[in-house]
Order: structure tokens, then C-alpha cells, then sequence
């Protein structure tokens, strides 16, 4: 390159135009001394003819491009002298960008590694995922039996090529104690279908999948390592799953963790295994249990039109099955086809967690600008005590673009300074983060957060836009002062109020930031504190959950009812347990059961009759639960007319229900229900069911939900279908003893009924609390940043009226010594604060109405725009910044009269 | 501070004035400068250093080459001479700046008509 060369002979260039300007003077002093002028004289004269030297060199390096790398290299230095100069001014700028920019760059890590990262297999962009039916928020549900998959494999329609895979936990069962590990069942397609190559040896292929394959298992590259040290003897050993012994056949590449954003694979078999793990009652043929997701790449010959037209086709083939009565075919025709990208991995997780971090991210967001503007406000009270320095330069010649940008190029260097910390800092942050995720979704959460060069652009463009932000104002200001002014030294000249004008936008912009962060926390922090004060209309304290599996334990279905009566009635028997009571499902579990449509003559009868107000939703689902006649006392769940259900009850085989208040008007508007009777479509036989009880409405499936229509049914009533119910029962415990303490007596008491009853513990308390475990993250660190952001906010007030103070102590005392009392002294400067603080709550309040409609989804009883909040926040930030502005206030009027004028 | 811009010229006006000058013969800085001056009758006034970041400009676009010689006066001087694009260049300019000068000139005297 050319430039390169010339770079690189630049040292000749500069000596070669020094030499020539050298002779160009001498010759021209030679010639006026020759004309008569003494060399004194002819020396003067030379230079003024010719201008200034350093001037024109400067001009004619610029000339070559290379000069502004040059400056830049120059400016640098420069910058860097200043900065050791002033340690304390340094460390503060190059902590709290450290903060702000790590801050940000963990949240956006976790969006990068949740939202945007795209998956490190071949092509991410033709991966569609295929889903049936409904798919909940999350993204998951959807998915096929083993003779779908088997069908849609061997004949793949609008896919080019397609495979299946689904998530599992391996036991390894190391030394007797269990050691669950993450597995993953795939298609023989898999690996090569995504364009993976091994780590080490094979990956499974077709081959591996067939019926009665052997058991081969590929591992993560991960678990590979950390398993086995990475050692190669690894390969072809066997390795338990679930006691069963796999042929391990290689290793997959690293950075590869599965599809599932938030999870990881350590072990993964072909689906023809799962034959050996089931056992007796393989998994591959069963028409009912959905359990593989499926996706491929798009066939590229579709059009959108044919593609539409061929799902349609496709649904209808792979959904209906050919022995369906024509009720059954009508009802399954009816299940669309889905195709969802995979670019980016799928996720249970996104759907859950893309709210609160893009939230979170718009307020560290915020709390950065406002640090920023802390800066800012730093520099320009750095950059008016360098006036002298700057107007010096100028006057030597240095032009205005140059100085703003030496002055910028300082910005920048702490900027980078802070970046380069903040991306430590991030790491650990974006860790801490999810580990808090993890523990409160009592899942572990895998995210891969290795720097890329997303994040890393990220951080180049918010560490410009901070250099920017906290340098170009006082760049811009204190380069424009006069010689005169600034060497003159009076410090109380215009320019010093030029820079309380700068400093009071930078702290009217604060304060208006710091009320929206604090309105949004306070919106947050009300909606939780609703959240958690609701009447939920049972008794959550001191409730044991405990949930039991007796699929693993092997139950036959005939003894289920047994077993758990016996389990029931032993629990009772403990000490230290006041009552007990078992259902199918808990409230505020994430669980729901829906019950189909209710009939009751009485709703024909009287549909007139209906008030409006009991017209919410006539289509809205009615939901229930199975309990046992424990379960409404343990839960203290008011009764307000019947009866409870007995141990009668539970021997009769007829239709019994207890109804809570919302599902008595729905059905029986104006009416008593008890003793009525209605009917539920779906449940087997159509069956009718009288009401014995009527209860309060309780929260069901969510604290946030309305009232909803709910219909308990004993537990002997649960529905016959082999595989679905009452398999995972839960007990419910009333203790007057810690939780905590009754663990080990309830294991034995079960322990005494069966071996092999697997438990999870949990109280009715923690898991209400879980659910709002989003509610909590936002109101803690919106709270958190909030009271931040004020803090940040005062000390930037207090610093421009210290400044302020400062400036005008000449003038104070003057006044006093006119006849000024403190008290106006006070009011003089308290006035030019309120003004400040009026206008920044002014158009605070203003960015506020218009942004926290984002915040909707996340607020409870109180809407974005809720006035007492907004007035609570004002009210707070005006109080901290009086007290704030007041302190260097009363300095003012401490002004001494003879020192002001001596000063003088 | 202003930039010493005192030059009422318009932009590479002095560029062509120095390639004409170095036209008839290879000349080092100092002696450009006189010979503008004196050619001009001093009604020019020319900044003697703004010389140099043109010629700089010159080099730069290859219009000009410059080497060390020793002058008749004995002294090192650096001296600059056309080259062929130079020429090619200073011809075209010219061409152009009697085109744009003939045009101002009929409007002026359009003006005063």
C-alpha cells in the first residue's frame, strides 16, 4: 500500500520540510541584511512574511492522510498525561463507567445468549421446528408420538429432510447415590441433518436408529470433559444410564448444547434406545404419549402458497389416525400445523424472561445516561479550570475542531478504561444474574455467555456513545472562551455562569431521569407489594407440600387409591401436623385443570335473569381440581354454605361437587346451589353432578387472574385413563412445627406404605411466592436502580451548586456587605435549584406517561399512568434534592464580605 | 483565532500559479515565492508559508517531484520541478480558469453596459 510506504517515510517528509523552511528563512534574512536591515531586524521581518512556522508544518502534514492518526497518537498521550494528572478524577469516571457499562453489557449478554444468538449448526436459517395443537408461551407443547415421527421421517412432504429429538435426565447411578444428567433422545438424523462433525470418533447415525438397535450414546463435548478429563480411553467404554449399560461412540463439538436455549445436553442416545430404558412399556409405539418435538429444512422448492396448502395436507395424514370415529376425525382436523423458526434455538426460557430483560435493560440503560451525565458534569468543571490552558493553545494556534477533539479523545480514553473493566465485570454479573434465575425457578439454567462479536460491538458503541454523551458538551463549551477573560483570571467572569448554564441541562436531564426510573420502580415496587398483600382466599402459611411419583414406584393402577389413603391417613398421624388433605393439583402450581363445558337447567331457565356483571366471559373455561375431604380445611378455604366431602363420599360412585362463588353465579345466577344439580361435558359418561358445597373464591392458577369458575370433585371421581391422572398426587400438611422439621418423619411414615414413593418437598408459602418471582426481580432491581439513580442525581446537584457557590462567593459578599441577608443570599440560590428541579420533574413526568405504558404487562391494580406514584416519586426526588441543593446553599450565605472584597 | 486565510485568491488558484511559475523552470520555495511576488508587482499578497502546504499537496498528487540540489548561491535548496501529469494538468486548469474569467468578465460588462 502506499500510504503504508509514505507512513512509513514520514520522519524524512517532516525533516526534509523543516530543512526547507530552515533555508527558506535564511535566505530570505541573508537577502534583507544584504538590502541593508541588521540581522535582529531581517530575522523579525522574515518570520512575519512568512507566518507562522509551526502553523504551516502542521498544514502541510495534514496534507498527507496519515496526519489524523497521528493527532490521534498525540491526543492520546496527551489524553493520558491528564489523566495521571488528576488520579482521583480518573478513578471515579473510569469506576462508574465500569459499573454503568458492565451492568449494561450483562443484561445484554443474557438477551444475546436468550434472544439473538443463532445456533452453531449449518444453515440455522432453514431449520423450521413443526408443532401441532397449541403451544403455550413458551414456545414448548407441540409435539408428536413415535409413529407420527416415524411417518413424517420416512415420508418428510415439505421438508427436504427432518429430524426428532427430546429432552430427558440420565441417571448415571454412580456408587448407589443417583447422579441426574441432562440427556437428549435424537433422531439418527440429527447431528448430520445440523452439519456437526465429532470432537472425537462418531457421532449417531441412521444406522443407530433402527427398532432394536444397541445402546450407543454420543457425549457433549462438556461433559466430556468434565467427566472424563477428555481422555480418548473413553471412547467405546460403557456408560449407565438409568442402569442400563451405553457403548459411548464419540464426542460431540464444542460449543454445541443442545436446541433448547437455557439447557444443555451431556449425553445423547437414539430414539430406538428409549425401547431398552422403558423396559416393559416401551414408549415407541404408544399412539398417546407426545413426547418427540420434530423440525428440518424447508423443502427450497416450496412456495409459501404450496407450502401452506401442503401442511394442510400433511396435518390431516400425520394427526388422524385412520381407525378415528368421524366425531374424533372432525375434532382432530380441526389441529393446525406450525412451523417455527430455530434459527435461534427453541425456548421455554424466551418467552418467560425476553419481558424482564429487555425492561431491565431499558433501565441500566437509564441509570447510564445518568452517570453519564455525572461525568459530563464532572468535565466541564474540570474543563473551566483548565480555561487558562485552553485559551492559551488557542491563541498559540491551535484551532477549535483539534482542541474538541484532544478534549473528546480524553472522554474516550476513560470510556475504553471503563469498557474493558466493564466487560470483566459483566461476566461475572450476567453469572450472578442467572444463577439467582436458576435458583428461584428451582431449575439450572445453561446459557452460553462467551463474548462474540455481537456483544462485543455492543460495548464499542455504548463505550462511544458514553465518551460522546459525557464529552462533547464541555468540549464544545470550554473551547469557546476569550484569552482575555480567561487569563485575567477572574474566575466570577461569564464564563464561569456560561458553565453553570451547561451544568444546569446536565442536571435538569437527571433530574428528569431519575423521576421516570423512580416512577417505573415505584410502579413496580406498589404492583408487587399488591401482588404479595392479595387476599389470595387460602391460608398459605405453614402448608407442606409434598408431591409424590408413583410412576417410579410402580404402582399398579388398581392399588393407587389405597396407597394414598394409607400414606393420608399416616401423615395425619404425625405429630406436629395439624391436618392433611391431597389433591391432583396445587393452587398457584403452573398447573391447571380444565373441565369441560357445564350444563345446568337452571342457566337456561334463568339467563334473563342474569345481571350483567356476571357476564364476564360466557365461553370462559371452567376449571377444578380432585381433592380428598382434607384438603378445604388444610387449606382454610372458607365454606359458605353445604358441606364439605367425607370419607362417605369418597365410597359412592355418584357425582358429588363443591363450587366456589364465581361458578355458582355463572351457573346458578340468583339461586342457592346447593343441592343442584349440572352437568360437565368430556368428563366419561357425561356425568351429573350434584352440589354438596359452596366455597369463597380462591386464586386457582395465578395471583393475577380474575375470578374464575372452579368446580372441586373428589378424588375417587378422577377419570380412568391409564397414565394421566393420579400418578404425582399432592398432600398438602398443615404443620404447627417448622416445614423443615417434619422432612425426615414424613420419608419414614411413607417410607412404611412403599419403598419405592420418590418425594418432592415444597411449602404452599415459597410456591406462591415463585410465581411472582418476575414481579420480585423487577421491583428489587428497579428499586435498586432507582434509589442509584437518585443518589447519582444528588450528587450531580449538590456538585453544580457547590461550583456554583463557589463562583459567585465574590458576589455574595459584595451583597452582603450592600445589606443582603442571608436569608435573601439563601432564596438567591435556593431559586436558581428550584428552577432546575422544576424543569427536570416537568419533563420527567412528561417522558414518564409516555413510557412506562411499556411496564403494563408487569403492573398489578395500578395502571402505567397511576398518579400517586407519580406523585409519591416527585415528592421524593424533590425532598432528596432540596436537602441536597441546601447544604451548599447555606455555604453561600456563610460568605465573608472583607474576603470577597480583598479577593477582589 | 482565525484561520490567517488572507489569501483573497480562489481555491487552487495559487496550485496553478506555481505550476506555471515551475513551468518555464525547476525552482526551490523561497525562489517561487519572490517570483510570484515579483511577477504579480506585489499586488498578490501571499503568505509566505502558505506556499509550502501547497507544494505539499502538489507532491502529493504526483503534479510535482522535488529533489536536494546546491543552488547558485551555494546553498541546499529542495527544488521542484513539473512532471508530465503536472503539465497535463496545469494546461487544463488554465483552460478552465480563462473559460471561468472570460465569463465573469461579460458579465461585468454586461453590469456596467
Amino acid at each position: 500500500m502506499n500510504w503504508i510506504k509514505r507512513l512509513l517515510g514520514r520522519r524524512r517528509l517532516y525533516s526534509d520540510l523543516s530543512e526547507e523552511i530552515q533555508e527558506h528563512l535564511a535566505e530570505k534574512i541573508e537577502e534583507l541584511v544584504a538590502g541593508g536591515m541588521s540581522r535582529e531586524e531581517a530575522t523579525y521581518a522574515a518570520r512575519r512574511e512568512f507566518g507562522n512556522v509551526t502553523r504551516v508544518k502542521e498544514d502541510t502534514w495534514e496534507v498527507w492522510s496519515f496526519v489524523w492518526l497521528e493527532q490521534f497518537w498525540q491526543d492520546v498521550r496527551v489524553g493520558l498525561r491528564q489523566l495521571r494528572r488528576s488520579p482521583g478524577f480518573t478513578a471515579v469516571a473510569v469506576l462508574t463507567l465500569a459499573l454503568g457499562i458492565g451492568v449494561n453489557t450483562a443484561i445484554f449478554s443474557l438477551i444475546d445468549a436468550v434472544m439473538l444468538r443463532r445456533l452453531p449448526v449449518e444453515k440455522p436459517g432453514e431449520l423450521f421446528q413443526m408443532q401441532a395443537g397449541d403451544v403455550d408461551e413458551g414456545g414448548g407443547g407441540g409435539s408428536f408420538t413415535t409413529p407420527m415421527w416415524e411417518q413424517l421421517r420416512d415420508h418428510p412432504d415439505v421438508f427436504s429432510s427432518t429430524f426428532a429429538w427430546a429432552g430427558t435426565s440420565f441417571d448415571l447411578a454412580e456408587g448407589g447415590t443417583t447422579r441426574a444428567v441432562d440427556g437428549l433422545w435424537v433422531s439418527g438424523s440429527f447431528f448430520s441433518i445440523l452439519g456437526l462433525r465429532p470432537a472425537a470418533r462418531r457421532l449417531i447415525a441412521d444406522s443407530d436408529d433402527r427398532r432394536g438397535c444397541p445402546a450407543v450414546a454420543a457425549l457433549s463435548y462438556g461433559f466430556w470433559r468434565e467427566h472424563y478429563g477428555g481422555a480418548t480411553s473413553a471412547l467405546g467404554s460403557a456408560l449407565a444410564l438409568g442402569s442400563h449399560p451405553f457403548e459411548v461412540i464419540g464426542v460431540a463439538p464444542p460449543g454445541f448444547f443442545g436446541l433448547e436455549v437455557g439447557g444443555k445436553f451431556d449425553v445423547a442416545a437414539p430414539i430406538c434406545a428409549k425401547a431398552i430404558v422403558d423396559g416393559e412399556k416401551p414408549r415407541l409405539d404408544n399412539v398417546h404419549v407426545f413426547w418427540l418435538n420434530t423440525a428440518g429444512r424447508i423443502n427450497p422448492k416450496l412456495s409459501r402458497a404450496q407450502l401452506t396448502t401442503r401442511l394442510g395436507v400433511l396435518a390431516t395424514r400425520l394427526l388422524v389416525p385412520p381407525n378415528a370415529s368421524p366425531e374424533e376425525r372432525e375434532a382432530l382436523m380441526k389441529i393446525p400445523l406450525r412451523l417455527t423458526p430455530v434459527a435461534t434455538g427453541v425456548s421455554g426460557l424466551r418467552g418467560k424472561f425476553s419481558q424482564l430483560l429487555e425492561i431491565l435493560m431499558a433501565v441500566v440503560g437509564v441509570v447510564l445516561l445518568i452517570a453519564c451525565a455525572n461525568l459530563a458534569s464532572l468535565a466541564l468543571a474540570r474543563a473551566a479550570a483548565r480555561r487558562k490552558e485552553i485559551a492559551v493553545r488557542q491563541a498559540l494556534g491551535a484551532s477549535r475542531t483539534r482542541l474538541i477533539r484532544q478534549l473528546l479523545t480524553e472522554c474516550a480514553l476513560l470510556s475504553f478504561l471503563g469498557a474493558l473493566l466493564g466487560v470483566l465485570l459483566a461476566r461475572w454479573t450476567a453469572a450472578l444474574l442467572l444463577h439467582i434465575i436458576s435458583k428461584q425457578e428451582n431449575t439450572v439454567f445453561f446459557l452460553d455467555l462467551s463474548l462474540n462479536t455481537r456483544i462485543l460491538g455492543f460495548v464499542l458503541a455504548i463505550a462511544t456513545l458514553t465518551s460522546l454523551l459525557m464529552g462533547l458538551l464541555p468540549a464544545l463549551r470550554s473551547t469557546r472562551v476569550s484569552l482575555i477573560s480567561a487569563t485575567r483570571g477572574n474566575q466570577s467572569s461569564e464564563a464561569g455562569h456560561l458553565g453553570f448554564r451547561g451544568r444546569q441541562w446536565i442536571v435538569g436531564s437527571q433530574v428528569a431521569l431519575s423521576l421516570v426510573l423512580l416512577v417505573a420502580a415505584g410502579l413496580l415496587l406498589r404492583s408487587f407489594v399488591k401482588l404479595v398483600r392479595l387476599d389470595i382466599g387460602f391460608d398459605r402459611n405453614n402448608v407442606l407440600l409434598v408431591e409424590t411419583d408413583m410412576k417410579a414406584a410402580e404402582v399398579q393402577p388398581d392399588r393407587l387409591m389405597a396407597t394414598y389413603e394409607e400414606i393420608e391417613s399416616r401423615l395425619k398421624a404425625l405429630p406436629g401436623v395439624l391436618s392433611v388433605g391431597r389433591s391432583e393439583i396445587t393452587p398457584i402450581s403452573g398447573a391447571l385443570l380444565e373441565f369441560g363445558e357445564v350444563q345446568s337447567d337452571w342457566l337456561k331457565l334463568s339467563t334473563s335473569l342474569r345481571a350483567p356483571a356476571h357476564l364476564e366471559d360466557p365461553e370462559a373455561p371452567v376449571y377444578g381440581n380432585w381433592i380428598s375431604p382434607g384438603y378445604i380445611p388444610t387449606l382454610r378455604i372458607p365454606l359458605l354454605a353445604g358441606r364439605n366431602f367425607t370419607r362417605a363420599d369418597l365410597a359412592t360412585s355418584s357425582g358429588l361437587a363443591i363450587i366456589n362463588q364465581t361458578f355458582s353465579r355463572r351457573f346458578f345466577p340468583h339461586l342457592n346451589p346447593v343441592g343442584k344439580i349440572f352437568r360437565m361435558n368430556g368428563m366419561p359418561g357425561e356425568k351429573a353432578f350434584e352440589v354438596v358445597g359452596l366455597i369463597e373464591d380462591s386464586k386457582y392458577y395465578s395471583l393475577r387472574e380474575g375470578a374464575q369458575a372452579i368446580a372441586l370433585l373428589p378424588v375417587n371421581q378422577l377419570p380412568d385413563v391409564p397414565g394421566l391422572f393420579g400418578l404425582h398426587e399432592k398432600l398438602e400438611l398443615r404443620t404447627a412445627i417448622p416445614p423443615s422439621a417434619l422432612v425426615a418423619p414424613i420419608r419414614a411414615a411413607v417410607r412404611g406404605v412403599s419403598r419405592a414413593i420418590p418425594l418432592q418437598f415444597d411449602t404452599l408459602a415459597e410456591q406462591v411466592n415463585r410465581s411472582l418471582f418476575k414481579e420480585r426481580m423487577l421491583a428489587l432491581l428497579s428499586g435498586f436502580l432507582g434509589a442509584l439513580a437518585l443518589l447519582l442525581a444528588m450528587v450531580g446537584l449538590y456538585g453544580t451548586l457547590s461550583y456554583l457557590v463557589t463562583q459567585r462567593q465574590a458576589e455574595f459578599g459584595i451583597r452582603m456587605a450592600l445589606g443582603a441577608t442571608r436569608r435573601s443570599i439563601l432564596g438567591l440560590v435556593m431559586r436558581d435549584l428550584i428552577a432546575v428541579l422544576a424543569g427536570g420533574l416537568a419533563a420527567g413526568i412528561l417522558i414518564s406517561l409516555a413510557a412506562t405504558r411499556v411496564l403494563q404487562q408487569m403492573l398489578f391494580g395500578l395502571g402505567p399512568r397511576d398518579t400517586t406514584t407519580m406523585l409519591l416519586a416527585a415528592g421524593v426526588l424533590s425532598a432528596v434534592a432540596l436537602i441536597a441543593g441546601y447544604l451548599p446553599a447555606r455555604r453561600a450565605t456563610k460568605a465573608d464580605p472583607m474576603v470577597a472584597l480583598r479577593h477582589e | 483565532m482565525r484561520k490567517p486565510d488572507r489569501r483573497d485568491l480562489f481555491p487552487g488558484a495559487l496550485e496553478m500559479m506555481i505550476l506555471r511559475t515551475l513551468r518555464r523552470q525547476p525552482m526551490h520555495g523561497y525562489a517561487l515565492v519572490q517570483h510570484i511576488k515579483r511577477t504579480s508587482d506585489d499586488l498578490l499578497q501571499i503568505e509566505e508559508g502558505s506556499l509550502y502546504p501547497a507544494l505539499q499537496r502538489l507532491l502529493k498528487e504526483g503534479l510535482v517531484k522535488a529533489e536536494w540540489r546546491i543552488s547558485s548561491t551555494n546553498r541546499r535548496v529542495r527544488t521542484y520541478q513539473l512532471t508530465p501529469a503536472g503539465i497535463k494538468h496545469l494546461n487544463q486548469e488554465v483552460s478552465n480558469f480563462e473559460r471561468m474569467l472570460e465569463g465573469v468578465t461579460r458579465v461585468l460588462a454586461g453590469g456596467e453596459a
